[in-house]
């Protein structure tokens, strides 16, 4: 008899799949029944979801279920971005909801306090509304990314829903897709046509960021392996320092991945890199704080900022900021860096200049992400 | 249970009133003096038969009158109640009596080991004037398991409800340190909760005990000024603060020197609007006439030319 395959690490904690009555016959519900057959969770029970039902529950402690739901709502969208900082201006393929990996950081535990994974399983009205949106101009250019409310790849493994998204998207020249993870699944390079319109992404953080504050993740290193295996492939990556953590040590931790990621890629393999300090929503520290008892970097000098999420005093974020800013620039980066919702006077103070001296970040972003 | 139709008299020694369901007793007032003197016992109290005598179940104030009075005593009996009866015939006794947290909370206490929490919720809270999904619910519950000198601090009125939330997140040893805060003057809500709260992120962030962070402080010194309670609090308070927002904190304090020098003398108003996030001032002014609006307007012409603006522009940038 086979011995059965483990699933990887970060989804072992899956012990039911839920799925919608009408998306019982789906591409993904197909797709993920036959890849959980011959692994270990290969039993786990299926709950078909009726139609009037309202709502599903599931608590079982930490054991997580995934729920492959016929989505009713808008899949493309605009990031959530707000006025009082220079937003990336970057469009939401919305694939799902929640995340089978615990940051402690991470926004998503205010989002959806359960541990239930949606995948939106009705992809056929996801192609119609991005072909509708798409093809209407193809001169009209988009930088889309499906990392805004779960993890681009984190469920990659059972849906193959990237792989899909990518082959779908090989018709439109006027889109380029960006993959932003904490885990190494490149399975979706397998579809893509042409390596000039799809971004891999990989967030990074300081070693010890990664050690005490992410969990069930990849390591850095796998993740920047990957990189290096997607840049030999011919594809451009993009790398995320979001959010930066100011903790005893910070220096030398970025200078430490800093330094690493020149390890494995060059400047030119990478099409934009973002840096964004820990910022969050009020209600967010206390979530936090309750599911994270060890950690303390929230307890930093964090005020209320102009769109009243916490922030880390301006001060402080410019000190690390410069920091970060002059050692990637003394391995060659440049034009790629920005800052994730950061405000005019901290990208004068950093960078010397701020978006509008370069008719705006989101269009210097999409010029970044087409190669030009 | 049962209430008897007849009201006997009794000596009032012949009635024992230690029972634990007697949770709000205290001295009795004049005014309960005066009224039994002038008119006699107008109510009886309520107490049931025990092994040699009565025990008291509602009407300790009227019984410690009486028997200071050396007066019989007027009861009523009650038949075959037992502990939760009891609880909720003195309940309903002292219905009229104004409530305070410490008193909550020692009903609270009384019925938890009688029922469970559900019932306590929906039974005995709407009689204390709680709503059982409240936040106050919520407070009084964490308060439940606190130690003694802690509910003697919230029954004296010297810590708030909501100082609990901070409390219990902290240590043994760190309660320990910080209950001395506690001992001597009754905080206001947000006082206690802001200073609780910024000295347990402060040991955590430093991971450093409170101890440490309140001698870091100069806490102990505050203590011993022998300042005027709320002049202590303030300075607490203020001290807590630096020690939780050390660099926001400098900041402040250099930019209130500057403005304070550049509004010297006028009525204009100088303040850093949102906590440096972004540089420069706001300034305010109230002006009731055109007298006062002319006199502004000078004023404001000959702030401009002080140089002390040069700090605010800077305060908190990359020049600072």
């Amino acid at each position: 008899m086979t011995k059965p395959v483990e699933l990887p690490r970060h989804l072992r904690k899956i012990s039911h799949v839920f799925v919608d009555e009408s998306m019982q016959d789906s591409t993904v519900a197909r797709r993920v029944r036959d890849r959980l057959n011959g692994t270990t969770h290969e039993g786990i029970p299926w709950t078909v979801v009726s139609a009037d039902t309202d709502r599903v529950e599931f608590d079982e402690g930490d054991a997580q279920a995934l729920y492959l739901k016929e989505y009713k709502g808008k899949f493309l969208r605009f990031c959530p971005g707000t006025r009082a900082y220079h937003c990336c201006g970057y469009r939401i393929i919305h694939i799902g909801e929640n995340c089978p990996m615990a940051c402690s950081y991470c926004i998503l535990q205010a989002y959806f306090q359960d541990e239930i994974l949606k995948i939106w399983a009705n992809q056929d009205t996801l192609f119609k509304e991005l072909a509708d949106g798409f093809g209407a101009d193809p001169n009209t250019r988009y930088r889309v990314g499906t990392g805004e409310f779960t993890d681009s790849l984190a469920l990659e493994h059972l849906t193959g829903y990237s792989h899909d998204l990518v082959g779908f998207l090989n018709d439109y020249d006027n889109v380029v897709l960006e993959l932003k993870s904490k885990v190494v699944d490149l399975s979706w390079m397998q579809a893509a046509t042409r390596t000039d319109r799809v971004l891999p992404a990989w967030s990074l953080n300081a070693p010890f960021v990664n050690e005490h504050e992410e969990f069930d993740v990849s390591t850095l290193k796998e993740r920047l392996e990957a990189a290096r295996t997607c840049a030999e492939a011919g594809f451009r990556v993009c790398l995320h320092f979001d959010p930066v953590i100011h903790y005893p040590g910070w220096r030398e931790g970025y200078a430490e991945i800093i330094d690493m990621i020149f390890d494995y890629v060059k400047p030119e393999n990478i099409a934009y890199m973002s840096i964004g300090s820990f910022r969050c929503m009020p209600q967010l520290t206390n979530i936090i704080a309750d599911n994270f008892p060890e950690t303390n970097y929230i307890y930093n000098e964090f005020v209320p900022g102009l769109d009243g999420k916490a922030r880390l005093l301006r001060p402080l974020r410019v000190e690390q900021f410069s920091f970060m800013i002059d050692r990637l620039r003394s391995h060659g980066m440049d034009k790629q860096l920005y800052f994730c919702m950061e405000s005019t006077e901290v990208w004068n103070e950093v960078f010397g200049y701020s978006p509008k001296d370069f008719g705006g970040l989101g269009k210097r972003l999409m010029a970044q992400a087409f190669g030009e | 249970m049962q209430l008897s139709k007849e009201i006997i008299t009794v000596s009032a020694d012949s009635i024992h009133d230690t029972g634990s369901h007697l949770f709000w007793t205290g001295p009795a007032d004049e005014s309960l003096t005066d009224s039994i003197n002038e008119f006699g016992q107008a109510a009886p109290v309520l107490a049931r038969e025990a092994d040699n005598g009565f025990e008291l179940i509602a009407g300790h104030a009227r019984l410690s009158t009486l028997r200071q009075l050396n007066q019989p005593v007027l009861v009523r009996l009650v038949l075959d109640a037992d502990e939760r009866d009891m609880g909720l015939l003195y309940l309903a006794d002292n219905a009229q009596r104004p409530l305070d947290d410490g008193m909550r909370l020692a009903a609270l206490r009384y019925f938890q080991t009688l029922m469970n929490e559900k019932e306590l919720k929906s039974d005995i809270l709407p009689r204390l004037g709680i709503k059982p999904k409240s936040k106050d619910a919520k407070l009084l519950f964490s308060w439940l398991d606190m130690p003694g000198n802690w509910l003697a601090h919230l029954a004296t009125g010297n810590v708030p409800l909501a100082a609990v939330t901070p409390i219990k997140r902290m240590s043994d040893t760190d309660r320990l340190t910080v209950e001395p805060l506690f001992a001597g003057f009754s905080w206001s809500r947000s006082n206690a909760v802001n200073l609780l709260t910024w000295l347990f992120e402060t040991s955590k962030m430093t991971e450093a005990p409170i101890a440490d962070v309140m001698q870091q402080a100069g806490m102990a010194e505050i203590m011993k000024q022998g300042l005027s309670p709320k002049d202590t609090i303030a300075r607490l308070c203020t001290a807590a603060k630096a020690a939780r927002y050390p660099e926001l904190s400098i900041l402040q304090d250099r930019f209130n020197k500057a403005a304070g020098e550049i509004a010297a003398g006028t009525k204009w108003r100088v303040v850093q609007p949102n906590n440096f996030e972004t540089g420069g001032a706001e300034l305010t002014i109230q002006v009731k006439d055109a007298a006062q609006l002319k006199k502004a307007v000078e004023d404001l012409e000959t702030m401009t030319g002080i140089s002390r603006w040069k700090d605010i522009w800077e305060l908190g940038g990359k020049n600072d």
